[in-house]
């Protein structure tokens, strides 16, 4: 079947009642998350995760819920950067630099629908790609060994964070953190027991699910309880966003780089949407030089950044679906999402689960489309849950993270996990340490070691066969070139803030 | 974004970083040690204690760089701060450890009147806050998810 048969295929999947009912759940639930300032859509992901165990869903619906949470949260974190001036989440950073001052001026309503056209472009752009280049990368990964697998490995943990944080130091640190703190357990070659401490809850390795909600929304809870930042000014009068539909026409050009930039920096590894909204802009700005008036209301200032993160949002699923390395923090969540379900994301998932693919890929679509519907007329009501309080909105987080982690294995202990790793998590925060590495080396590590391993044992303990392949060589080559060029953006970054 | 928000702008704060690289330093350190005790009945070309040791290195050099070249930290909270996180550990790690005992309504009722008090709320809107909270996670996951909770332990729930 080619691509076309496979992805009517998906829509077969995707349009099922239950499957439609759970992206629009999703999407409704994802914009939600991530108009709330503070919660982004890793926090937001990764709290949903034990409820979709819980709902005891099929693996193809529970991706398909929470890609759609993974896509709306992308939509919603621009409503409170243009209404509050607070970016939803990290990705919508770049969107309050034009859009408070459209908010300002009284065209919030105008900056909000000319986002949510922006935000369905981008979206769309990247699952085109997705549907076309995820294949690609299929048929080029399906003859890969275990020696070509642990240099895949190295390429991930040497291009993430360095890209996104700026230290090297601390993001290697951060992911031999992370691949020391997966060792933990008991050894799947050997049995031997590992970093247990005879602690027979540790044998089966620390929970990921957990681990995830407490690095990212139990930290955030104790960032939130430092600051005590009160949203305000909710009530301005926004305007309809009907009129953003046409000034969407108008920045039809930015869009189409802003989608195009910010596709290529989400299907990198390590990258991810920030980069993705981060790049869009500041090229566009330079692109169009003086003729801009970036800082001050332009609407391309909106457009750009919000087809960038989008559609990074979408590309960075790429490398997850089709090789099973995650580039981003979301989509490392959504990878610990099927590794709890037993399904290893890879080459080969595309062959034995073409539904729960191609379902999803189709989902996506159907999604973008529900989004977009979400966040044109309705996007008010969303604008209106801002003026939750502080004080209802972090207790409800903490005990929906508490009673989904609790309930996963009704067991207290994994409560403490929990607990560790959010001080952890907000400890890493407060370092400039980024988590997401610390992530990949707990999800990626098992396999990571399988593959070392079984590479050693075809060869007989010769380490050579690491490097035997062209196909390996070419990878350390590509991991070698994106960390200059992660360098050279570093030094690219200091530059301009430098100025 | 305003010039106040922690987070904007990090400043230098070279302790943070020599703290964390000493530790994870010690960190490295006593895994290293530890996977000597790692040894399997067979013979294998990899033994399942090479993989942690071969993380334990760059992990152990990246921690000196840390200690002799620290970076940049956020602020640090101060006291006031610090007492609010603390008391959110409190209230939580209690939570966990009165979860069963306890059963879910008593320790979700209370953990949540705690936790709103928390974020600064009047002890009116907590207490009602807090129960309608503990009776629609109980409904929620009782009823409409089917998880059973230990609702009150020695009253047949």
């Amino acid at each position: 079947m080619d691509i076309l048969g496979f992805l009517l295929h998906g829509f077969a999947v995707a349009t099922e009642p239950q499957n439609l009912l759970l992206a629009l759940i999703g999407c409704a639930v994802g914009t939600l998350i991530g108009a709330l300032p503070g919660l982004g859509p890793v926090n937001g992901v990764a709290l949903l995760i034990p409820l979709a165990f819980n709902f005891g869903l099929s693996p193809t619906a529970a991706l398909i819920l929470l890609v759609s949470v993974y896509y709306g949260t992308m939509y919603g974190g621009r409503i409170s950067s243009i209404v509050l001036n607070i970016p939803g989440d990290e990705p919508a950073m770049m969107t309050t630099l034009d859009g408070y001052p459209m908010a300002l001026a009284g065209r919030g309503g105008e900056a909000l629908g000319l986002s949510a056209v922006a935000s369905f472009v981008g979206a769309t752009v990247a699952t085109i790609g997705l549907t076309l280049f995820a294949p690609l990368l299929v048929g080029f990964a399906i003859r890969f060994g275990p020696a070509e697998y642990f240099a895949l490995f190295v390429l991930a943990f040497a291009t993430i964070g360095g890209v996104t944080s700026g230290s090297f130091t601390k993001s290697f640190v951060a992911a031999c953190l992370g691949l020391l703190l997966g060792t933990v357990g008991l050894d799947p070659a050997s049995g031997v027991s590992r970093y247990t401490f005879g602690l027979y809850e540790l044998y089966d390795g620390i929970d990921f699910i957990a681990a995830l909600v407490g690095l990212f929304a139990i930290s955030e809870c104790l960032l939130f309880l430092e600051d005590r930042r009160q949203a305000t000014g909710a009530s301005r009068e926004l305007g309809s966003a009907i009129p953003g539909m046409r000034s969407a026409g108008r920045c039809a050009p930015t869009i189409a780089r802003g989608s195009l930039i910010g596709f290529i920096a989400g299907v990198l590894p390590g990258a991810g949407a920030s980069l993705g909204s981060f790049l869009s802009y500041t090229l566009e700005k330079r692109w169009l030089g003086r003729k801009g008036d970036f800082g001050n209301g332009d609407p391309r200032g909106v457009a750009a950044p919000e087809a960038g993160n989008n559609a990074a949002a979408g590309g960075a699923l790429i490398p997850m679906l089709s090789l099973g390395i995650p580039g981003s923090g979301t989509t490392a969540i959504l990878l610990a999402l099927l590794l709890s379900m037993n399904i290893t994301p890879g080459p080969l998932l595309f062959e034995q689960q073409p539904d729960m693919v191609w379902g999803l890929v189709a989902a996506l679509f159907i999604g973008n489309i529900m989004l977009l519907v979400l966040n044109v007329p309705l996007v008010g009501l969303f604008a209106r849950v801002l003026r939750a309080p502080t004080w209802l909105l972090m207790p409800v987080v903490i005990l929906v993270a508490f009673v989904g982690v609790y309930s996963l294995n009704n067991s207290a202990f994994d409560l403490y996990v929990m607990l560790a790793f959010g001080v952890l998590g907000y400890a890493l925060r407060k370092l400039e340490i980024p988590s997401v590495p610390v992530v990949l080396g707990l999800l990626l590590g098992g396999e990571m070691e399988f593959n070392l391993r079984r590479a050693m044992s075809i060869s007989g303990g010769d380490w050579s066969i690491l490097v035997s392949s062209a196909i390996s060589v070419g990878i350390y080559a590509f991991a070698v070139a994106l960390m200059v060029a992660g360098l050279l953006y570093a030094w690219w970054l200091n530059r301009d803030s430098g100025r | 974004m305003t010039a106040d928000e922690p987070g904007a702008a990090p400043r230098p704060a070279a302790l943070g970083d020599r703290l964390a690289g000493a530790v994870l330093l010690l960190l490295a350190v006593v895994a290293w040690w530890h996977a000597q005790t790692f040894v399997s009945g067979f013979r294998q070309p990899v033994g399942p204690d090479l993989f942690p040791r071969l993380v334990c290195v760059p992990l152990g050099v990246l921690a000196l760089y840390l200690i002799c070249r620290p970076g940049l930290n956020q602020r640090w909270p101060g006291g006031a701060a610090l007492l609010r996180q603390a008391g959110l550990l409190v209230v939580l790690g209690g939570y966990a450890a009165f979860l069963e005992p306890w059963g879910f309504l008593p320790a979700t009722l209370v953990c949540s009147v705690l936790l709103i008090r928390l974020f600064d709320a009047a002890w009116r809107q907590a207490l009602v806050s807090g129960a309608a909270l503990t009776a629609i996670l109980y409904l929620l996951f009782e009823y409409a998810l089917g998880i059973p909770l230990p609702a009150i332990p020695g009253l047949g729930f």
